[in-house]
C-alpha cells in the first residue's frame, strides 16, 4: 500500500465513524467538508507519530492528587 | 469633553484623572456615547453596559475626590470580550446565537479584578462565535455580524477578539480585554493597528471565561500602546483559587523601563516565508529599527511539527469543551455555515494522538526556551497577511491554510507575546510586529515593544473616519 493509499484508507475509516455518529445531520456538501477536515487531522496525526519519543517523555500536563481540606 | 481624550493612552488619561483634570463620569459618558453611536458601524459591541458603567464611574469620581485614588485604571473605561461572565443581567453570549440571551449571576475574575482597580466596564465586545473554535473560514462568524475594521470598512477586524481590536482602534474604549487560544489577541491587534498582549499561560485567571481549550486559553489586554497593556496586566494578573492553572507569581509592571536599554532579539530562520510582500517589507524595516535598540540574530528551532502539535491539542480540547453543543446538534444554530458541521470531524482525533501532542508539547516548550534563553525576545511579523476582506476567506494556521510557527510555538508553549503596529500594507490596512519572550517575561517583551514604539509612530496613527 502506498503512502497515499494508506492515508486514504485511514481517512475513510475515520469518516465512517463520524458518518455513523452524525451522518443523519449532514448533507453531501457538509460531509465533503468533514472529509476535508479529517484529511487534515490524519495528516497531523501522522506528523505527530513520525516523531519518536522516549518512555519518560510525559505529557506536558499538570495533574495533582486532590484532597479537600482538611 | 474634548475629543482628544478619545485616543489618549491609558497612562495619559490616568494622569488626568489622578490630577482631577478629567472626570471619570464625563469620560465614561464620552466613551458610552461613542460605543452606542459608532459601535454598530464596526459590529464591535454586543452590549453597552451603560448603567453599570455610570455607577462605577460615579463611585470612582467620589473616591478620587475623597483622596482614595486606586491606581492607573481608576476611572478608566474599558470593554470586555463577550466571553467573560458578567452579573447584573448583562448577557454573556460567547458571540454565538444559541447563547445570545444567556445571563450569568457572577462576574469573571478578570471583571472583578478590574472593578477592584477602579476601571469602568462600558461594553461587552463582539467576538467570533465560540472564539473561533468550531472551524470558521470567513469573517461573518458571529450573530453580531462580521467584525468591521476601522481602517477599511470592507475589511475584517478579527479574530476572534474582533470587537476588542476594533473598539480600541476606533476610540470606543481606551482598552479592552480579549482572549487568545491561538492568535485571538495578536490577530485583531495586528489587523486593527493596536497593541495586544498575550500573557504567559497561567498569568491571568480564566475563571468565568468561556473555555475553548483548557490548556491553551489566555486572557490579555488590547490597548493603544504596549505600555498601556502592562498597566492592564498588572490589574488582572495573579493567582486565583478558582482557576488552578494560575501560578503564584507576583506580577508588577514597572513601566517601560530606562531609555537606552539594549535588547537581544532573535529571528527564526524563514519566519517570513509565506508572508505578503508588504508584511515582509515592513518587518525588514522594523528590524532596522530594532538594530538601533540592540542586537538581531537569526536563530533556528529543531524540526518538529509545531503547527500539528498545537492544532491537535486545540481541536481535541475544543471538541470536548463543546461536547454538549456538538453532540446535541446545537452547532446548527451558529452563524458561519462551516461552524455548523466542521467540529463533527474532531471525533476522528484519537486519544493516543492527543497524548502524543501533549508529550511533544513538552519537547517544544523546552526547545523554544533553550532558544529564547540568551535572548530578550523572538521577533516576527504579527500576522503573515493584512486583514481579510469581509467577503473573503480567512487564512488560518489553525486550519492549515496559513503558516504560523510563532503562534503554534507561542501558544502551545504558553509564552507571552505582544503585537504592535509596524506599518501598512494592501488596502491601507495595518501590519504588525510581535515580540515573544520566555515564560513570565511579560515585562521584557513589553519593554522591547515600548522601546520600538518610542522609536516609531505607527501606534499614534488613527483611522481616517473615526
Amino acid at each position: 500500500m502506498t503512502e497515499a493509499e494508506a492515508v486514504r484508507a485511514e481517512v475513510e475509516t475515520l469518516l465512517a465513524l463520524v458518518r455513523e455518529r452524525y451522518g443523519s445531520r449532514l448533507d453531501a456538501e457538509q460531509l465533503a467538508g468533514v472529509r476535508t477536515s479529517i484529511e487534515g487531522i490524519v495528516q497531523a496525526s501522522r506528523a505527530l507519530r513520525a516523531v519518536r519519543l522516549g518512555n519518560a517523555d510525559e505529557p506536558a500536563q499538570p495533574f495533582g492528587a486532590y484532597r479537600a481540606d482538611p | 469633553m474634548a475629543e482628544d481624550v478619545v485616543f489618549a493612552p491609558v497612562r495619559v488619561l490616568a494622569e488626568g484623572i489622578r490630577a482631577r483634570r478629567l472626570s471619570p463620569v464625563a469620560l465614561a459618558e464620552t466613551f458610552l456615547d461613542r460605543l452606542e453611536r459608532l459601535g454598530p458601524r464596526y459590529n464591535a459591541v454586543v452590549t453597552v453596559t451603560r448603567a453599570r458603567a455610570l455607577e462605577q464611574a460615579r463611585r470612582a469620581e467620589a473616591e478620587i475626590a475623597a483622596g482614595r485614588y486606586r491606581g492607573p485604571l481608576h476611572g478608566i473605561p474599558y470593554g470586555a470580550k463577550d466571553l467573560l461572565a458578567t452579573s447584573g443581567g448583562i448577557p454573556t453570549t460567547w458571540g454565538a446565537a444559541p447563547f445570545r440571551d444567556r445571563v450569568f449571576d457572577f462576574d469573571a475574575t478578570v471583571i472583578l479584578k478590574l472593578e477592584a482597580a477602579g476601571a469602568v466596564l462600558c461594553a461587552k465586545l463582539a467576538m467570533v462565535e465560540l472564539a473561533g473554535g468550531m472551524g470558521y473560514r470567513q469573517p461573518n462568524a458571529a450573530f453580531t455580524g462580521p467584525g468591521v475594521n476601522p481602517w477599511n470598512r470592507e475589511a475584517w477586524s478579527g479574530g476572534s477578539s474582533s470587537g476588542s481590536g476594533s473598539a480600541v482602534a476606533a476610540g470606543l474604549v481606551p482598552f479592552a480585554v480579549g482572549s487568545e487560544t491561538w492568535g485571538s489577541i495578536l490577530s485583531p491587534a495586528g489587523n486593527c493597528g493596536v497593541s495586544g498582549l498575550r500573557p504567559t499561560y497561567g498569568r491571568v485567571s480564566r475563571h468565568g471565561a468561556m473555555a475553548l481549550c483548557w490548556t491553551l486559553d489566555k486572557l490579555g489586554p488590547l490597548a493603544l500602546t504596549a505600555d498601556d497593556c502592562g498597566l492592564v496586566l498588572e490589574a488582572i494578573a495573579g493567582r486565583d483559587p478558582a482557576d488552578p492553572t494560575t501560578m503564584d507569581r507576583l506580577y508588577r509592571y514597572p513601566g517601560a523601563g530606562p531609555a537606552g536599554r539594549r535588547f537581544r532579539f532573535g529571528v527564526l530562520r524563514g519566519v517570513t516565508d509565506g508572508c505578503e510582500d508588504a508584511v515582509r517589507e515592513n518587518f525588514a524595516r522594523s528590524l532596522e529599527v530594532l538594530k538601533g535598540l540592540g542586537t538581531v540574530d537569526e536563530v533556528t528551532l529543531p524540526d518538529l511539527p509545531y503547527d500539528d502539535i498545537t492544532r491537535t491539542i486545540l481541536f481535541a480540547e475544543a471538541a470536548s469543551a463543546f461536547e454538549d453543543l456538538i453532540e446535541s446538534g446545537g452547532i446548527a444554530g451558529l452563524t458561519a455555515p462551516e461552524d455548523r458541521y466542521t467540529a463533527y470531524a474532531r471525533d476522528a482525533i484519537l486519544a493516543k494522538d492527543y497524548l502524543k501532542a501533549l508529550r511533544l508539547r513538552g519537547v517544544m516548550a523546552r526547545e523554544v526556551d533553550r532558544v529564547l534563553a540568551p535572548l530578550d525576545a523572538l521577533v516576527a511579523p504579527g500576522r503573515s497577511t493584512v486583514a481579510a476582506m469581509l467577503g473573503g476567506e480567512v487564512r488560518s494556521a489553525i486550519r492549515g491554510t496559513a503558516r504560523d510557527v510563532m503562534g503554534a510555538v507561542g501558544n502551545g508553549a504558553g509564552l507571552p507575546a505582544v503585537a504592535v503596529p509596524n506599518g501598512f500594507g494592501a488596502r491601507g490596512l495595518p501590519t504588525s510586529l510581535q515580540f515573544m519572550g520566555r515564560a513570565w517575561e511579560e515585562n521584557t517583551v513589553l519593554a522591547a515593544a515600548a522601546a520600538y514604539q518610542s522609536a516609531t509612530d505607527w501606534h499614534a496613527r488613527r483611522p481616517a473616519e473615526v
